[in-house]
């Protein structure tokens, strides 16, 4: 079931396409990454979905069953959230509430379980211009669930964090994923790789790849054979070339990097060839290549 | 209504959370009392520090209770207006430039609501301060001066508050507009300057000007009832408020409120 659905989503500042034609599908009950470098288009894409940027051209559909303002069933975490300094934590995810359609004491309750979830129980009591920026991300994303949306956006939610609040902020989503459709951004593949079912590689305002997290590893990760001599082996890996399961092959001197259609043929055929054991073998190690090489490669 | 009430309640708390509910009244309520007392002990402190030449402190006679309190409103006119201005000019445009009202608006939020409970709170805090000013400046016009009668004062200073709602409406209406603060309170002034001197100047021609109000309002203090051309210049006050409000929320629904950075 999709909550959102854009057709040919496009943005241009000033004649340049920020957003190209982007066609998500975010599906209900998932966690979906917009993986891409800086200036892929990722926040400009997010804020054509929330609202608060309108399309050049294009389309955004939300599911039927959430009919009217899409903003009632959307949460929202900025890059940068900047709060009302002079409210306490609780004072603004109560305010956040009570403008999403809770009653004051609905709101109430809920900020409380919210900052409890996020675990801002005791910091809620202060002023929020005395907040570290951990503290703000969590409180942003404790006033994104308040209204209890349907999908919660987050854009770049753990960019600007050190290690611990990064960390911090990854397991709370980890927790919030069992309960509500994510939908965020990250230039970090590892962070994507991590806690979401669904990723779109973005590159120049343009999705270059998506799918299942699952189906993409699968089809990406590529068996890699190392190998390092003793002796020259540049002579010996031309006999390779011809070979049925070698895809890529690259020598240089002493080392050898060969990608293999199935590590199991290549395996075979490498560790009963007389030939390699006569230049005596160093190192043999098979390697899967991670997504990072191919996020590498198709936001070269 | 009930999201109005809690957008209107907002800038309540923020406004008395950053002391803008002690120091404005408190400024109108020293312009208020200092008018009267002034205008009483004049003629002494001339005598007294002047150096004037003898018999030249009798070329200043204490003036009429309704002149006191017209002076009162030229005070409230000059400084008064100028902290009112300086206080709300980044109503809109400070909370767009620093990103707090991205968070806020993309709640389910109207935009009509955002900016009207804004502009009721400005008009609320102007015109409590200017009352409590004014009831100053009444108390001691009656108790150094004269007195002067009630529904005079009352009408006249119904008068004024009108002119005040219309600047504090200029305000909020440029800073939907316009992104500079002070390009806001510098407008907001050649405006509100502009109208009126050019008042004062062409009163045949500007008629209908809001520029007008505080003249007409001397005149009810004076005599009960407005100059010339009262009711066409307060319709169009009326409606000018109206115009430019519409004009702001349609102007800020219009704008894109994330920026683009990259």
């Amino acid at each position: 079931m999709s909550l959102i659905k854009t057709d040919n989503l496009t943005k241009t500042f000033n004649g340049t396409n920020a957003v190209d034609g982007i066609n998500l599908n975010i599906r209900e009950g998932a966690c979906t990454a917009l993986l891409g470098p800086n200036g892929a288009g990722k926040t400009t894409t997010l804020n054509l979905l929330t609202g608060l940027m309108n399309p050049t051209k294009g389309k955004i559909s939300f599911d039927k069953r959430y009919s009217g303002d899409r903003r009632k069933y959307l949460g929202y975490l900025p890059q940068y959230p900047k709060f009302y300094g002079w409210m306490t934590g609780i004072e603004y995810v109560v305010y956040a509430g009570e403008l999403g359609g809770l009653t004051a004491s609905e709101a109430r309750t809920r900020a409380e379980e919210l900052l409890n979830l996020v675990g801002l129980t005791d910091a809620g009591k202060k002023r929020i211009s005395g907040y570290s920026g951990g503290m703000k991300q969590r409180l942003g994303i404790a006033q994104a669930l308040v209204h209890n949306p349907k999908l919660i956006i987050l854009d770049e939610p753990v960019s600007a964090l050190d290690p611990i609040g990064r960390r911090e902020v990854l397991e709370l989503m980890k927790r919030l994923k069992e309960t509500t459709s994510i939908l965020f951004s990250t230039h970090v593949l590892h962070d994507a790789e991590q806690i979401s079912d669904d990723i779109y590689i973005i590159q120049d305002g343009r999705v270059v790849i998506n799918g299942g997290l699952e189906e993409l590893q699968k089809k990406y990760q590529q068996p890699t054979v190392h190998i390092e001599t003793e002796e020259n082996l540049e002579e010996w890996s031309m006999s390779l070339e011809s070979a049925p399961w070698v895809r890529h092959l690259k020598a240089e001197k002493q080392k050898l990097t060969v990608t293999a259609e199935s590590i199991e043929d290549a395996r075979n055929a490498l560790l009963t060839d007389e030939r390699l054991r006569q230049l005596k073998l160093n190192k043999f190690e098979i390697e899967k290549t991670s997504l990072e090489d191919l996020f590498m490669e198709v936001t070269k | 209504m009930r999201q109005w009430i809690i957008l209107f309640k907002k800038e309540v708390k923020e406004s008395i959370r950053n002391f803008k509910w002690i120091w404005i009244p408190v400024v109108f309520i020293l312009l208020g009392l200092t008018q009267p007392v002034v205008s009483y002990y004049l003629p002494d402190l001339l005598e007294q520090f002047g150096g004037l030449p003898e018999g030249a402190a009798a070329a200043f006679p204490v003036p009429t209770g309704s002149q006191v309190l017209a002076e009162t409103l030229g005070q409230f006119s000059q400084i008064g207006l100028l902290v009112l201005v300086l206080a709300f000019m980044g109503a809109v445009a400070g909370e767009r430039n620093n990103g707090t009202n991205i968070m806020i608006l993309v709640k389910p939020v109207s935009y009509a609501s955002y900016i009207s409970a804004k502009w009721a709170h400005m008009v609320l805090l102007a015109l409590v301060s200017f009352t409590a000013g004014f009831i100053f400046s009444v108390y001691y016009t009656f108790l150094l001066i004269e007195s002067v009668p009630a529904a005079h004062i009352i009408q006249g200073a119904l008068v004024y508050g009108l002119w005040l709602t219309f600047v504090v409406t200029v305000v909020l209406t440029l800073s939907t507009i316009i992104k500079s603060p002070a390009a806001v309170a510098f407008l907001t002034f050649g405006v509100t300057i502009t109208l009126s001197l050019m008042s004062s100047l062409l009163p045949e021609i500007m008629t209908w000007s809001p520029g007008m109000l505080s003249s007409h309002s001397h005149s009810f203090f004076m005599n009960g009832y407005g100059n010339e051309g009262f009711w066409l210049s307060l319709m169009c006050t009326i409606l000018m408020i109206a115009v430019m409000l519409s004009l702001a929320i349609y102007v800020f629904r219009k704008k894109e409120m994330a920026v683009h950075t990259t």
